[in-house]
């Protein structure tokens, strides 16, 4: 009986699953797979699973991190391949890891790599919006919309070209408990800061997740 | 890359519904099969994935190497207002195909107010709803399950219906198709009159009905030699060996029935005079306990799932229900895995039973009394009695259990207030069973809700020539119930009684309700069994501007002498049986169960099931 750090990801034909769906798609995977889950201690047994990040519907993503307990005598690389196998496909665990104590800590995470495609007619100025001091947006918090300030939250946003109705941008922003901004809020600060730039449609895949700089595994 | 499905699915609520790509969902290059078959249910898609019919034939027809089975369900409005926006057709799951350009579109008739949905994805999927008016080169239209028994209001839009049970029959029927493709499809006609030869398959083109003065049917006659006159439905015979998946597609999204279902019989021995499927679906037969063990681990092990169901029509009158509860135990405590039991009866309820299923939460438990007098309970042949009720729920509360649902049916054949009176009574009297126990040895919070739906006399019943309860005198039944009910501790919920009416319309009617049904599509109805959706005001704008009154299907009592407008139809019993059983409801006489005593309905001439155990006093 372990506990595990999973690294795994999803491509566009599992995109539009919500975050309760994904977990419980995943406990059936673990229930058809040859692994064993540790339960919950309690009137109402539950498998023991932490996932870092929930993500958000229609987002594809290559950096998604759980920590979940198994009871199994398989190794590492061997529990990969048997999660590969049971998951449905468009879901895929890249890299599995056996925590010896408390050395991965997953709520440290505070940044995450996203590549974004906005369709629009014209491309947002990206550099002339990192030069604003204050980037203030109507951004959902957990009571109601409230006026923020995520220019603080954007440490680097990066225009990779514009090219049929598309323009792609990089951007590493804040992610987490402490503040948590998502891709499209940014392309709401372009809409608002960017003269000219009307996006209609945004689709977003994540990169990376680090904690201060770091990758987690 | 973004593309037009993004747009749409960012658009739409439950996204996944329209996705596909589930665990066990089958892909397979259509260039490679000869036939293109789209399971049609004419719902959304969190209840068309609760179908154990649908499981069946999917994973059966997908067995075949020449044939493709893709689901293909009624978008829900979000959705279909996002389709029409982008100029998108009605589209299959699998491959993301449209509909128009499959071989075969196979609907499942399961209820009446589905009807609207039908003629709705015809629309979505642009092929024109009436069958004469498609030409060559759509698909075929054809419909199964319950509702085809009574398929008359809606026998224009279909090309051909399969009538009983289809694991047989569809192949049949692909072959014949796949064999006319191979000889270049000629025209649809000659197939239907290859396909009529198929047991069990019913081409209404082929029937000409005629009425009488007074708007009923005079007869219902074919005009085409190869159509017999009476068309039989069929069954599988060895039930234990027949069709089962090992497999089952496992949705992202919640739906109704999110488990392992495992069918242990099909048919019902009980003959409940008010309950078509226990008509319809006989002879009982059932399935061995160890092919049911077998099955259920095949498919806890594919699907991963953490519940599983038996699924029959009366479960407790399985007679491998305590070999199967205690082999499945054995598996589902070790796993963690949650086992439910529903459709059990009052009179043979064990309580140790569902004290070993339900280890943990005592969640509600439902019992159907149907009738609130012994009269009436007789007229309806439920063969329970008020003995049996009270002693069931007082080993229920001296369990533990503290929420019990009991439902009934009002407006059935010969109730009077006294029936009505008798629901409130008899819930008091439950009441009454639970303040019998000491304080101190009871659970507290007592919860008892009676419910309520109205009577439908459905075709191939005992009840087909009973009249329905006007709307009016449902109210007023309704309104009854509620004064009597005797304390406040006891909860009375009710059925709205216009989707009931409709039901009525529906299950009584004959062709020429069928151009109300697309009228009523015309003006924007459909899921009418959701309150949502369903517009009352609609459909009777619907029938009147196609000169149908409604009340001439629900309000009339039928003679015997009467055509009805499925006497074409053999469904395995005979209409002598329902003639015996309507007389003996009117005389309130009980007719005792299938292992007990033949009562000679018809359906020995299967020669399966419980028609070849021995029994009781005579055989057939």
């Amino acid at each position: 009986m372990s506990n595990y750090i999973l690294k795994y990801g999803r491509d566009e034909r599992v995109k539009f699953i919500s975050h309760l769906d994904f977990v419980r798609c995943f406990h059936r995977a673990v229930r058809r797979s040859r692994l064993n889950f540790v339960f919950s201690q309690g009137f109402n047994p539950h498998p023991v699973m932490t996932i870092a990040q929930p993500l958000p519907v229609g987002v594809t993503s290559e950096c998604e991190y759980m920590k979940v307990g198994f009871v199994t005598d398989m190794s590492c690389g061997e529990i990969a391949a048997e999660l590969n196998r049971c998951m449905p496909p468009g879901f895929k665990v890249y890299a599995v890891y056996k925590l010896e104590g408390k050395e991965i800590d997953l709520t440290k995470i505070n940044s995450a790599e996203y590549m974004t495609e906005i369709e629009c007619s014209a491309p947002a100025d990206t550099q002339a919006l990192m030069r604003e001091t204050e980037l203030i947006v109507p951004k959902k918090t957990k009571s109601g919309i409230k006026e923020s300030d995520i220019r603080p939250h954007i440490s680097e946003l990066e225009d990779l070209g514009f090219r049929d109705g598309i323009q792609t941008v990089r951007m590493a922003v804040s992610c987490g408990s402490a503040y948590n901004l998502k891709p499209e809020t940014v392309v709401e600060a372009m809409k608002k800061y960017c003269p000219g730039f009307e996006p209609v449609f945004t689709a977003s895949h994540k990169r990376r997740m680090t904690a201060d700089g770091a990758e987690i595994l | 890359m973004i593309t037009l499905k993004d747009k749409i699915l960012s658009g739409v609520m439950k996204p996944t519904r329209y996705t596909g790509g589930e665990l066990n969902a089958v892909i397979k290059d259509a260039s490679k099969v000869d036939i293109r078959f789209g399971f049609c249910f004419p719902d959304v898609y969190e209840i068309a994935m609760s179908h154990l019919g649908m499981k069946i034939i999917y994973h059966l027809l997908n067995e075949r190497e020449d044939t493709w089975c893709e689901r293909i369900f009624a978008p829900w409005e979000d959705m279909e207002r996002q389709m029409k926006e982008h100029g998108m057709k009605l589209f299959a799951l699998e491959s993301g195909g449209e509909a128009s350009d499959f071989d075969i579109l196979g609907f499942t008739l399961q209820y009446e107010l589905s009807y609207s949905n039908i003629v709705n994805m015809l629309r979505l999927a642009g092929i024109p709803p009436l069958a004469s008016e498609r030409g060559d080169g759509y698909p075929l239209i054809y419909g199964g399950g319950p509702c085809a028994y009574n398929a008359e209001p809606i026998a224009d839009i279909f090309d051909f219906f399969m009538l009983g049970e289809g694991e047989e029959q569809i192949h049949e029927t692909v072959d014949v198709i796949k064999q006319w493709k191979k000889e270049g499809g000629r025209s649809k006609k000659e197939l239907l009159q290859r396909l009529v030869k198929i047991g069990g398959i019913y081409v209404p083109s082929f029937y000409d009905v005629d009425y009488n003065s007074d708007g009923t049917v005079k007869s219902i006659v074919p005009n085409d030699p190869n159509a017999p006159a009476v068309i039989k439905k069929r069954i599988m015979k060895d039930f234990d060996a027949a069709y089962a998946p090992d497999k089952i597609i496992v949705p992202f999204g919640e739906v109704v029935h999110d488990r392992v279902m495992l069918e242990v019989m099909r048919g019902c021995m009980r003959g409940c005079r008010f309950c078509q499927a226990g008509y319809i679906y006989r002879p009982l037969r059932e399935r061995k306990p160890e092919t049911l063990l077998d099955l259920a681990n095949e498919l806890l092990g594919c699907s991963g799932y953490d519940e599983i169901s038996l699924s029959s029509l009366s479960t407790s009158d399985f007679s491998g229900l305590p070999e199967l509860t205690d082999g499945l135990l054995k598996v589902t405590e070790e796993k963690k895995i949650g086992l439910s039991l529903p459709s059990l009866r009052i009179d043979n309820f064990s309580l140790e039973l569902m004290e070993k299923v339900q280890k943990v939460r005592k969640t509600g438990i439902t019992f159907a009394p149907e009738a609130g007098t012994q009269r009436l309970r007789d007229v309806i042949n439920k063969n329970i009695t008020e003995d049996d009720i009270l002693k069931s729920t007082a080993l229920l509360f001296a369990g533990g259990w503290t929420n019990v649902k009991l439902y009934f049916m009002i407006g059935l054949p010969s109730e009077t207030d006294e029936d009505i009176k008798g629901i409130a009574e008899l819930a008091g009297r439950v009441l009454g069973v639970y303040f019998d126990i000491p304080k101190e040895e009871r659970a507290k919070n007592i919860s008892i809700t009676v419910s309520t739906s109205s009577f439908v006399p459905k075709p191939f019943t005992a009840f087909q020539w009973f009249p329905m309860d006007t709307r009016e005198e449902l109210v007023r039944k309704q309104r009854l119930l509620r004064e009597n009910i005797p304390s406040k501790r006891i909860r009375y919920t009710y059925h709205d009684n216009k989707t009931s009416y409709l039901e009525g319309v529906f299950a009584h009617g004959d062709r020429r309700r069928c151009k109300t049904i697309i009228r009523a599509v015309e003006l924007g109805c459909k899921f009418d069994g959701w309150n949502d959706f369903f517009d009352f005001e609609l459909w009777m704008r619907a029938f009147e501007e196609t000169g149908i009154d409604p009340d001439f299907y629900t309000s009339r009592e039928r003679s015997y002498e009467e055509v009805l407008p499925w006497d074409h139809i053999d469904a395995g019993i005979t209409k002598e049986f329902l003639i015996r059983e309507n007389e003996k409801a009117r005389a309130a006489k009980t007719t005792p169960h299938c292992r007990l005593e033949c009562a000679n309905c018809g359906a020995a001439r299967f020669g399966a099931g419980v028609c070849t155990e021995k029994r009781g006093v005579r055989g057939e």
